[in-house]
């Protein structure tokens, strides 16, 4: 059995059991969330239907995908620790960072088939309203679902140095402050006395989910580039390899009594 | 004793019920319209990677505010208006209905809407700002310049600008030279109204500018029995005692009503027929 091979075991149970936790009842909430606002908001807003619809979908895409990467994401090695299960596990021929990397992977997928199917029920909506479906709205989507792989990311690095609950609080910091970097690269403006490159080393070790946040973009169809959406790529999976790469490495060193 | 679980199904009636009596029996009052935060930069920063959404939220508690306050409340008060047009223009710069049609609902004259033209312009000109590019909303500041403010000058300027920006139709620059011609012009109004309700889908601004345009075909019915009755007096030297005199007169056709279908008032003594008050058209300043 090939390293990749138990990567794909592993990860291959996380996305059962996320899904035995019932993480995807989130869809049904977007179901209802997607049928209303296709119902009511014609009505309502005065010819901004499709507009809200997307502004919508995009947002609970983001959010719920936030909080399932988050409550998730730091439960998943926690829970092993906690429940014991890590050890008989450990004792396989399995290597500490192919589990870490298998809980991402399996993480990342239950977080993309939940995108997916509600990119489905968001053009669905918009189609059943009389609309016609944009294709760049998945511009955002796939920006959403790299910002979504960078949280669980993040989750699992502070779930490996210490509890759950602290771990949940530490990522609900980082994401928040992720969603403010650009007030971070301007705090200069207000302390002046801050050291610049104390503000530069903050800055580039939040990840920036403001940077990857295309939704105000597609949503009034202005296109977002392929040269965009690479940069974007790249810096996701370079965040994303720094903060699983030290992930790995105190996961390594970790003594489990 | 084992609780069944219907038992709390049944009880949660009772938990509004309960809520309610509390509150009256503490003799505190719920008020329904409360603005927490007055400002769009600030909601804006709290909502970042939400900002479009929450401005999507404030736009529908703008509609459903002006809408209720409009259509049921006893004494319409607007005062929330221009703070939830602000914020959620600021949630969203690029939302360009929040500020043509909240201009709309600011600058008609109260009841209908909240009487402030100026904050209606005020509106405008940040959405202009923030959306350079936009000539629609250009050729609504204009509008609003010379039909509120009566400020023929300003309004050509904005029009003139308004043509030269790309997609703009190019009828806005003779529109442009016929405000700064023949300011006051009901005709220039009329063609202004015109444009913004052949360029509106239904709803309530092609309402409001039909509402303008039968205002202005009332005003050319008032002027036609002016001339009338002034004949009249030339005649028989004196007013006709009443329009029905004025058509056995001869001196006018047709139906002697408004748009709306209400009859015109006519005062005898002065010889000056008006838009009835009873009539969905009329307005104090009406024809000013």
């Amino acid at each position: 059995m090939g390293g990749l091979t138990r990567v794909l075991a592993v990860a291959s149970n996380t996305f059962r059991e996320t899904v035995r936790e019932r993480v995807l009842y989130n869809l049904v909430f977007f179901a209802i969330l997607m049928t209303l606002s296709g119902l009511l908001l014609g009505q309502l807003s005065i010819r901004q239907d499709e507009k809200i619809i997307k502004d919508l979908g995009l947002a609970a895409m983001d959010g719920f995908g936030t909080l399932i990467a988050i409550f998730v994401g730091v439960g998943l090695v926690s829970k092993e620790i906690d429940r014991r299960s890590l050890f008989p596990l450990l004792a396989k021929p399995v290597r500490r960072s192919e589990f870490l990397l298998g809980k991402f992977a399996g993480l990342a997928f239950t977080l993309l088939v939940n995108v997916a199917v509600m990119a489905g029920g968001l053009y669905a909506t918009l189609v059943l309203t009389g609309r016609r479906p944009d294709a760049g709205v998945l511009a955002a989507v796939y920006t959403i679902f790299l910002g979504l792989c960078m949280t669980v990311a993040v989750a699992l690095l502070f779930s490996v140095f210490t509890s759950a609950a602290l771990a949940t609080v530490c990522t609900v910091s980082l994401v928040v402050a992720g969603r403010y970097a650009d007030v971070l690269q301007h705090v200069r403006e207000a302390a002046p006395g801050a050291p610049a490159w104390l503000v530069q080393a903050v800055y580039y070790a939040v990840p920036n989910f403001h940077l990857l946040d295309v939704k105000d973009h597609v949503v009034y169809g202005d296109p977002v580039g392929a040269r965009a959406l690479a940069a974007l790529t790249a810096y996701a999976v370079v965040y994303m390899a720094v903060v699983l790469g030290i992930a790995l490495f105190a996961f390594e060193r970790r003594e489990f009594t | 004793m084992r609780a069944h679980p219907l038992l709390a199904l049944l009880l949660v009636p009772l938990v509004p019920l309960a809520a309610r009596r509390a509150e009256a029996e503490r003799g505190s009052e719920t008020r329904a319209d409360v603005l927490y935060l007055w400002s769009g930069e600030q909601v804006r920063r709290l909502a970042d990677g939400f900002a479009t959404v929450l401005a999507d939220v404030y736009w529908l508690r703008t509609v459903l505010y002006f809408g209720s306050q409009r259509a049921f409340a006893v004494q319409s008060n607007y005062t929330l208006l221009r703070p939830l047009i602000d914020i959620t223009t600021s949630l969203d710069p690029r939302m360009e209905i929040a500020y043509r049609y909240g201009a709309t609902f600011l600058a008609e004259q109260y009841p209908a809407g909240a009487g402030d033209p100026r904050a209606a312009i005020d509106v405008l000109r940040k959405g202009v700002e923030r959306n350079p590019r936009s000539w629609a909303l250009r050729q609504q500041l204009a509008l609003f310049y010379f039909f509120f403010l009566d400020d023929a000058r300003t309004a050509s300027g904005i029009l003139l600008e308004a043509s030269r920006l790309p997609g703009a139709p190019p009828v806005l620059e003779t529109l442009a030279a016929d405000v700064m011609s023949r300011r006051g012009d009901r005709d220039t109004a009329r063609a202004l109204w015109k444009r913004i309700y052949d360029e509106t889908e239904p709803g309530p601004m092609r309402d409001n500018a039909a509402l303008h345009l039968a205002q202005l075909a009332a005003l050319d019915g008032v002027d036609a029995i002016g001339r009338a009755t002034a004949a009249f007096r030339g005649r028989t030297g004196r007013w006709p005692s009443s329009l029905d005199e004025l058509r056995r007169a001869g001196l006018i056709q047709g139906n002697l009503t408004d748009p709306s279908g209400v009859a015109f008032d006519y005062n005898p003594e002065t010889g000056q027929a008006s838009v009835a008050r009873t009539s969905e058209l009329w307005r104090k300043d009406l024809g000013r």
